[in-house]
């Protein structure tokens, strides 16, 4: 990992834009995350979450401004490099490997990971092997920390919804990232679920070292969860600042609520 | 039944399945197999037709032709796969067969191929077709065996994911344009490879060899095999090109039959023969 250069915020937008065609998605959205933090995205549906999201992991590309990773300009780079630099992310709408089995979902992530000697690879050698075991345990570490690892052999489509979701996310910590997106990853869960969600969430922020983006429909949830919210309306940036300061803030409850006007 | 000189059409016929089935592990359909196959082969004829009346080829010159091939196929993968692979589904496949044109009719207007009628008297390093037996024989089962081994390797595992989701797998860090980049010139250089032995075991080549025809028979072997595992495309390769010679005795009704099993094949089989199922109950899927 290169040091994040002194002073840069972790994450910062610049005046981020995105226009689809007619429809402006995102405009003049700027904030900054930092390191450590559990940072909120909420606002009513097409206000933008989701595309700021696949911007931020270099899915689509900003029609103006500019992201910065620790200083660094993210313009041009792919979803791969994006990933390779710490920003990992989940799906709202589910894209896991569907064909493979659990285990093999969370070890394709480890790819990045030193495997061993090619050669030792073509011999199926005993490095070889001692290494792919390692690899495994790693996985279903990973996949025990989600409460997933009695699942390990099942077919990843095959899993219950919620399950589903915390496999994205296992997926996602295996690429060891600095930073995590997760785009609604409480979706389907029953209360009881999204409690517990919460709190592991917590957990694994502070043994991977994780800061989170966290888009979540649940507002309760994220006021419980994050120290810090941007508040997203038809793709402008209404509102920033601590739960408190999110909930009291009449512009967001206008948003939701609808206005007198 | 099955003698000799068919066993080895059989498995030629296997290799130029894994050759279709390679990038189709990593999601990608390309019909590119016969253009190698045919840069290849011509290359074979060329180099052992050279200088006075040869009659007779040594094992090790064709071992060389066959490096030489792969060489070249390589590097004529990169040059296309670039820019290629940037297409996805029909699309690629339409421009993979385009390939197979240009190089077919490049071939046929060559001033040193030989026009329609192609090369003759290419010279064999055997004398008995149990010779190619063994000798292709053994390709094909460095080719499994390389399959198998890629199957458990990251980069197979890598081929899946793009095979599964590839936006999912770029987002995962999986530098996708490499991986498949890779399965492409894998699988070129095997039908370049393939091509080398089929031009020594038929003694003669022309354009046809690698025409439109082909691709479309080596994706049948890919079909009716099932593409989940290595297995798949070299049943059906060693099965569909059986299947004509085996059916001579009912005459011309043979080509319907063999269209039949084309067409219901998929119907019965929609994964194909050799399904991860099957894989499964057999005990030979951990690796």
């Amino acid at each position: 990992m290169n040091n994040p250069s002194s002073g840069a915020p972790l994450l910062e937008l610049r005046q981020i834009s995105r226009r689809f065609g007619g429809l402006q998605a995102l405009s003049e959205v700027s904030f900054q995350v930092e390191a450590g933090e559990i940072f909120g995205l909420i606002g009513p549906n097409g206000a933008g979450k989701t595309t700021l999201f696949n911007l931020l992991s270099g899915v689509t590309p900003a029609s103006s401004g500019s992201i910065h990773w620790r200083g660094q300009s993210l313009q041009g780079l792919s979803p791969d490099r994006h990933n390779r630099l710490g920003i990992a992310r989940t799906f709202q709408n589910l894209r896991l490997f569907n064909g493979l089995s659990v285990l093999e979902n969370v070890l394709l992530a480890l790819h990045r990971q030193p495997q061993g000697h090619g050669l030792d690879a073509l011999f199926n050698s005993p490095r070889f092997r001692r290494r792919q075991h390692e690899l495994q345990q790693r996985a279903l570490h990973l996949l025990d920390e989600l409460g997933l690892a009695d699942q390990a052999d099942r077919q990843a489509g095959g899993l219950a919804y919620g399950d589903r979701r915390r496999l994205e996310i296992a997926r996602a910590l295996a690429t060891a990232p600095a930073l995590l997106l997760l785009d609604e990853p409480a979706a389907g869960m029953n209360p009881r679920e999204k409690e517990q969600l919460c709190e592991l969430l917590a957990q694994l922020r502070q043994r991977h070292q994780l800061t989170l983006v966290v888009i979540e429909h649940h507002v309760p949830l994220l006021m419980q969860l994050c120290q810090r919210l941007a508040v997203l309306d038809f793709g402008r940036l209404i509102a920033l600042g601590t739960p408190e300061q999110i909930q009291a803030d009449p512009r967001v409850i206008e948003a939701y609520l609808g206005g007198s006007r | 039944m099955i003698d000799n000189g068919l066993l080895v059409q059989m498995i030629l016929g296997a290799l130029l399945g894994l050759s279709v089935y390679l990038p189709m592990a990593a999601g990608q359909l390309s019909l590119a197999t016969p253009a190698f196959y045919a840069v290849g082969g011509t290359l074979a004829a060329l180099l052992s037709t050279q200088g006075d009346t040869p009659s007779a080829i040594s094992l090790g010159a064709v071992l060389g032709e066959m490096l030489l091939a792969a060489g070249l196929t390589a590097a004529l993968a990169l040059l296309v796969g670039l820019p290629v692979l940037r297409l996805r589904g029909i699309y690629l496949a339409i421009s993979t067969i385009a390939l197979v044109e240009i190089v077919r009719v490049a071939i046929l207007n060559l001033p040193f191929t030989g026009g329609a009628t192609g090369i003759f008297g290419i010279p064999q390093p055997f004398q008995q077709p149990l010779g190619y037996v063994l000798f292709s024989g053994s390709l094909l089962a460095l080719a499994g065996w390389l399959c198998q081994r890629l199957e458990a390797s990251r980069l197979g595992r890598s081929m899946a994911a793009i095979r599964d989701d590839e936006l999912a797998s770029r987002c995962m860090g999986i530098h996708t344009t490499r991986v498949k980049l890779t399965a492409f010139v894998a699988s070129a250089m095997l039908a370049g490879v393939t091509g080398v032995v089929a031009a020594h075991y038929l003694n003669t080549w022309n354009a046809r060899q690698g025409s439109f025809d082909v691709a479309i028979t080596t994706l049948a072997f890919v079909i009716l095999g099932g593409s989940r595992s290595w297995l798949g495309p070299v049943i059906g390769g060693l099965l569909l090109t059986a299947l004509p010679e085996l059916l001579r005795p009912v005459g011309d009704l043979r080509l319907v039959l063999f269209g039949l099993v084309i067409l219901l094949g998929p119907v019965f089989f929609p994964q194909g023969l050799i399904t991860p199922a099957l894989l499964e109950r057999l005990g030979r899927w951990k690796p």
